[in-house]
């Protein structure tokens, strides 16, 4: 095969895997963020430094390893100010609140207010976020990540393309639950559910329309169909009934139906065990989605109501990459094969593939996946 | 046992529990007497949250409801000898971790429990784990992580603890815990969820009262929750 057909390839064994159409073997995907510098001898902290660094690495990690299709949602700037703008949340930040060889990490603490979700009513999400992000994040660093990522993205993302990946995701997204819950800290938030119910819905209903605008702005303009749409505070496994079907399921059906409109692909990044609600997904557009668990929700439970629907990007589990071995790797995505018999299926971690994955494990799953033919 | 107050907390119902707490503790009632229903409220909650009725959201706020409720009852047990303890537990997020969600959850849990809970924050090095159970005498301490990298610091807690010749039970919780992890680790318990962690500590406390206190009776039990 010429060089020039291998994205093609690739690009048509993803997109038939998303239309659950037989494929040749099941698509492989990497997401691997701060694995790839550890994997390459780099420091986390030159990793958040520069974003440029962290593409050349991120596509030296994956050409090492070989054998990937393509790579889930790809950093398209600083990874600690994108981090600050999805928790709405002060980031600690390898080589200058961390040491330069440790995991970034948000910081749990309330600083979004009961205060705030009044002033998100009256002047909307970006006139509220105009006076919050300050208080998580310099200014003029936010700029500069704002700037770069406007102007860098369509390049970025073609230095994947250059290299035979496809990429997945070029926009992301999530629902107000998950940017209120981390401005506010979890705790709060989920007390804030109960107690002024009222208050938080005018608030979320408030901010979400700009939430999809903007989301599909960015995903336009990257070029790329695939849209990532977390979620993890608001899993069910989480969460009362009550509360999921109230805060939850109606913005993620509404922001899915508003992408898929917009002739895009909605990504259900969904960490933790969204099991008990998974019946859910059959009111989404057929094959027009993907859910992209972490290896926590139910996957038979998963095919059996949703599998003739959507395709599942996943999940072999983070713990399974750090202690497992590449033979339990291995029967673990030999599983996965067998349960969607090869069809709608994307081989990925459960989220990032962890800082302190095994390099032999992550190469068990690729070959795994590439025996799945 | 005061039925309505049990009901308020079981079900929830915040305002009914704070303003019934206060109303009983007018009329004379000892507040042991109250503190007890409240617990059999949580105990009720803990119930439903094993038969699958509450979720991680309801556990959080029935613990914040029986922390209100109870506010008022702490000094006056205090100041009347009295006490409510079944034992202490060290509890902190280990070293390398700054997360403090799951680790909060289960303490508030342990607490409303009836637990002395010593509460060692985040980014917790193995040795002040050791400090604080020597200083405590604490003989349960539990070990919280939500990243990966966690599972170093949890191994070498555990063996410091151990070289420090303190017979303690050790459980661990948090998103990527799993059995593989809690043997990886050494430790005695583990398990997916916050409320499982009263269950291990009661049975652990349960057995030590009884002289089975080096039986290895753990498994299924402990502390995660993903904390996103």
């Amino acid at each position: 095969m010429d060089e020039g057909c291998v994205y093609e390839k690739r690009l048509s064994r993803i997109e038939q895997a998303i239309r659950l159409e037989p494929v040749d073997r099941c698509p492989v995907v990497y997401s691997g963020v701060a694995f790839s510098p550890k994997y390459m001898g780099m420091s986390i902290a030159s990793f958040c430094e520069d974003p440029q660094v962290a593409a050349d690495v991120t596509i030296a990690a994956m050409d090492r390893i070989g054998g990937f299709d393509g790579i889930n949602a790809p950093a398209t700037g600083r990874i600690t100010p994108a981090l600050a703008t999805l928790w709405l949340s002060r980031v600690g930040v390898p080589g200058r609140d961390l040491p330069s060889d440790s995991l970034w990490q948000v910081r749990e603490e309330e600083i979004m207010t009961h205060a705030d979700y009044d002033t998100i009513i009256e002047k909307g999400w970006r006139g509220f976020l105009a006076g919050y992000m300050p208080k998580v994040i310099d200014p003029k660093e936010l700029k500069e990540f704002i700037d770069w990522s406007q102007s860098m993205t369509v390049p970025m993302l073609q230095r994947y393309r250059e290299h035979d990946y496809v990429v997945m995701c070029g926009g992301l997204g999530s629902i107000p639950f998950e940017h209120f819950c981390g401005g506010r800290s979890m705790e709060k938030f989920y007390f804030d559910l109960y107690r002024i119910p009222d208050k938080v819905q005018a608030a979320m209903d408030a901010a979400f329309p700009e939430m999809i605008d903007a989301t599909i702005g960015v995903a336009k303009l990257s070029g790329r169909p695939g849209v990532w749409l977390g979620g993890w505070r608001a899993a069910s496994g989480l969460l009362a009934p009550k509360l999921w079907d109230h805060f939850v399921w109606p913005y993620y059906l509404r922001f899915a139906n508003a992408l898929v409109n917009a002739g895009l692909t909605p990504v259900l990044h969904w960490d933790q065990d969204w099991t008990r609600d998974l019946v859910r997904l059959q009111e989404l557009p057929s094959k027009k989605c993907i859910l992209n668990p972490d290896g926590m929700t139910d996957m038979e439970e998963f095919k059996k109501l949703a599998g003739d629907r959507m395709a599942m990007m996943g999940d072999v589990p983070a713990s399974l990459l750090s202690t497992g071995t590449p033979d339990d790797v291995h029967v673990y995505v030999r599983k996965l094969v067998s349960l969607f018999n090869s069809t709608g299926l994307i081989i990925s971690s459960g989220c990032d593939i962890p800082i302190d994955a095994k390099p032999e494990n992550v190469r068990a799953m690729v070959d795994a996946a590439h025996e799945s033919g | 046992m005061n039925n309505r107050l049990v009901a308020a907390i079981s079900d929830l119902d915040e305002g009914e529990a704070v303003s019934l707490v206060k109303e009983l503790l007018n009329e004379g009632v000892d507040p042991i007497a109250i503190l007890a229903s409240c617990q059999e409220g949580m105990m009720q909650v803990g119930k439903r949250f094993e038969n699958a009725e509450y979720f991680i959201s309801d556990l959080m706020m029935a613990a914040e409801i029986f922390k209100t409720a109870t506010a008022p009852l702490e000094t006056r047990i205090s100041a009347g000898g009295g006490t409510r303890k079944k034992g202490t537990i060290v509890f902190g997020t280990v070293k390398g971790d700054i997360h403090n969600i799951g680790k909060d959850i289960v303490i508030g849990l342990l607490r409303a429990a009836g637990y002395d809970v010593l509460d060692l924050g985040t980014d917790v090095p193995a040795q002040r784990f050791v400090d604080a159970a020597s200083e405590t005498g604490a003989r349960i301490v539990g070990l919280s992580g939500l990243l990966t990298i966690a599972y170093e610091a949890m191994k070498e807690t555990r063996a410091a603890l151990d070289a420090a010749g303190l017979d303690v039970k050790v459980m661990i919780g948090g998103g990527p815990m799993t059995a593989s992890v809690k043997e990886y680790v050494g430790a005695d318990g583990w398990g997916i969820n916050a409320q499982s962690a009263v269950t291990l500590a009661n049975q652990w406390t349960e057995a030590q009262d009884q002289g089975l206190y080096g039986s290895n009776e753990s498994k299924g039990a402990g502390i995660g929750v993903d904390h996103g």
